[in-house]
């Protein structure tokens, strides 16, 4: 694991809304991830994972504090450049999978390349790539209504790699699945995390699945108050400074 | 995205609902199927008037009369009309109520003018011919004949061939009614003589004229009731008419045809240059120019409906992409998330709402030209309403009238598309991916 952090964060906030009505759904982030990395981002509904996430991915601009990726102030960055980002660097797999029913499977998968504009035999060719990897390349040509929910979500997993992206962002991607359909998903996300180095950052309520990250980020609140390592991991990052966190108390007396 | 991407996925997306898409196409269908017939009713007609013009000499064609003539027919017409135009006073010198003659002078300054070829400056001559029969009949009939206007003049024939003008023979394009009454059919009469017979009022003495005949004229507007001769034909008719006036009468000229280049001169500018010398002229247009109007009017009438059903189409357009945009409202939040532009995708949902247009563009003017070809060759067929005109065809689809017709609507669903385009390429993506 490299020292670099890929994703630098820093007093980070975000509020909807305003006077009144104005709700603020993070409270001052300070995080760093690193490349290789696999991060889960866990807490309840309505804690701030969602929004966090959604930051992190650059799909969403904070209120106030500050996002560097690869050591580049995103603020700074141009909606273009932002798109470009996205498309190029970051995978994204979603708990309701997202994808265009009517259309094949191999269509969805090259929806990123089309995007970027990759001409027709390319797009085709990695797709088939990353549809292998997954084990669906038999099923190209099917309509994707016609698979099951983890053929679904294997398909996504497909259209999160074939750009060869430095994260996949996973927003609850066991969410919809029964319990052996949803172990594939993971051995499959942890799979591309040790062998391809991609970084994860997995979005989950699933006390389980974020076990086997690396690392857990438990959010309530709109604010981090606790970090931990998964037990056969010793975490050497450089994350002294967000250990200790003063909402600890009030977020367990609200788990109760 | 590749442009050509989009454009694919734009008819594809057209084909998710087919329904939806089918019947905004239909609306988009009658507005263009209503212009693109107007258009080609009006090419037809305007076609069929050119061949008209083109068959009285063209578009260089002038019929020129002193300008007292012009204002004495001007005064007679109107004085049917309104009382505000005075009488016109008695001349000794005229021979006709209100006409008066070309004068030597006149004639001299006319073949002066710049632009006007003096060499086919004709005199225009009223021929009076009692009746025309043949050696196939009994029959008489009246007919009135003219000879035919100098310049490049096409008289339109369904047989035949063109009247030599300077032949030293006798020659006659006749009407194809007078071609059965005389008991011929269009082929055979070719190279047969008629005889046009001139009955001296006073003497009841007959003068025939036996007059061969080179061709059937095509009926139309502006030749009808008119058969053409050549030069010699009607000067010895003429002096036939004409042997008991005084000859200072009877080399009096009261009209000319002749024909300027209209490719350097404008109407306007010889129309002033005869003015000067007191000569009035006339284009075929100005003769004609009424008829026009007339089709003009009724046809932008048409296609004013036709603007107003494309107006009703263009909220169909409006009405179809907002319901896509709202049930593609997900699919915009992924192709956001994964790095499309918001021009990208206002550019997908324009080009949907642009191949709308194209499609019912298309329709309209292929189901137009499909019924305006059986509408001409029914027309055309016996009992047809169009018997009579052969050369006229209802309908004529001109490529500059297609392309303009296919583009007019396609910027029209362009604009009307870029509404529900803007909201579509505003989504929040993450918005769009939370929608249920």
């Amino acid at each position: 694991m490299s020292k670099r952090p890929l994703l630098c964060v820093r007093d980070l906030h975000k509020s909807y809304g305003k006077r009144d009505a104005k709700f603020e759904a993070l409270r001052g982030i300070d995080l760093d991830i690193f490349e290789g990395e696999s991060v889960a981002i866990i807490g309840k509904s309505g804690s701030g994972k969602s929004t966090l996430m959604h930051l992190l991915a650059l799909l969403d601009k904070p209120t106030s504090g500050s996002i560097k990726l690869s050591g580049k102030d995103t603020s700074k960055l141009h909606n273009r450049k932002l798109n470009e980002l996205r498309n190029k660097e970051f995978g994204f797999v979603f708990q309701s999978f997202f994808m265009n029913s009517n259309d094949t499977v191999l269509n969805n998968v090259i929806l990123p390349l089309k995007i970027s504009g990759v001409g027709f035999r390319e797009r085709r060719r990695r797709a088939m790539e990353a549809l292998k990897i997954v084990e669906l390349d038999d099923k190209a040509k099917n309509k994707a209504n016609d698979l099951s929910g983890g053929q679904k979500q294997r398909v996504c997993i497909a259209r999160a790699i074939i750009n060869n992206p430095k994260v996949i962002f996973a927003d609850e991607p066991t969410g919809n699945l029964d319990s052996a359909t949803g172990e594939r998903i993971e051995k499959l996300l942890f799979g591309l995390n040790e062998k391809k180095g991609i970084t994860l950052i997995i979005v989950t309520h699933d006390q389980d699945l974020a076990d086997k990250c690396q690392r857990q980020i438990h959010i309530a609140d709109g604010q981090i108050f606790k970090e931990s390592y998964r037990e056969d991991f010793d975490g050497d990052g450089d994350n002294d400074g967000m250990r200790d966190n003063n909402n600890i108390h009030h977020i367990d007396i609200e788990e109760e | 995205m590749k442009i050509l991407d989009i454009i694919k996925d734009a008819n594809a997306n057209l084909l998710r609902n087919k329904l939806r898409s089918f019947l905004t196409i239909l609306a988009i269908f009658i507005g263009s199927f209503s212009i693109i017939s107007t258009s080609a009713i009006q090419a037809g007609v305007n076609d069929f008037i050119d061949s008209q013009v083109d068959s009285y000499g063209g578009d260089g064609y002038l019929a020129i009369v002193s300008k007292d003539s012009f204002d004495a027919l001007e005064g007679l017409q109107g004085s049917m009309g309104d009382g505000n135009k005075t009488p016109i006073e008695y001349n000794p010198d005229k021979i006709q109520t209100g006409m008066s003659p070309i004068t030597d002078e006149q004639m001299e300054k006319l073949k002066k003018i710049e632009g006007i070829d003096a060499d086919s400056i004709v005199e225009q001559k009223t021929l009076d011919i009692t009746y025309i029969t043949s050696k196939e009949t009994d029959k008489k009939y009246l007919v009135a004949a003219e000879a035919l206007p100098p310049g490049n003049v096409k008289v339109d024939v369904v047989t035949g061939k063109q009247l030599d003008l300077r032949a030293d023979e006798y020659q006659i394009q006749l009407e194809q009614k007078y071609v059965s009454a005389l008991g011929y059919t269009n082929e055979d009469i070719i190279d047969k003589e008629v005889q046009l017979v001139v009955v001296d009022e006073y003497t009841r003495a007959e003068k025939t004229f036996d007059a061969k005949v080179v061709g059937v004229i095509a009926p139309g507007v502006v030749s009808m009731g008119q058969q053409y001769t050549n030069n010699k034909l009607a000067d010895d008719i003429y002096e036939e008419n004409t042997k008991y006036y005084p000859d200072e009468i009877k080399t009096q000229t009261f009209a000319v045809a002749a024909n300027f280049d209209y490719e350097k001169y404008s109407v306007d500018d010889i129309k002033d240059k005869l003015e000067e010398i007191g000569l009035s002229g006339m284009t075929i247009e100005d003769i004609i120019g009424t008829i026009k109007t007339f089709f003009d009017v009724i046809l932008t009438v048409f296609k004013i409906f036709g603007l107003i059903a494309l107006i009703a189409a263009a909220i169909g357009i409006i009405n179809t992409l907002f319901m896509s945009v709202q049930e593609r409202t997900r699919e915009i939040g992924l192709d956001k998330a994964l790095g499309m532009s918001s021009s990208k995708v206002f550019l997908s949902f324009s080009l949907e709402a642009i191949a709308l247009g194209f499609w019912g563009s298309v329709f309209g003017i292929t189901v137009s030209m499909i019924l305006g070809n059986l509408v001409n060759t029914a027309f055309h067929a016996e009992g047809g309403f169009l018997e009579a005109f052969p050369t006229f065809n209802l309908a004529t689809y001109t490529i500059p009238d297609i392309i303009s017709v296919t583009v007019l609507i396609m910027v029209i669903a362009f604009l009307s598309g870029t509404l529900p385009a803007r909201r579509a390429a505003h989504k929040n993506p993450i918005d769009a991916l939370r929608y249920e």
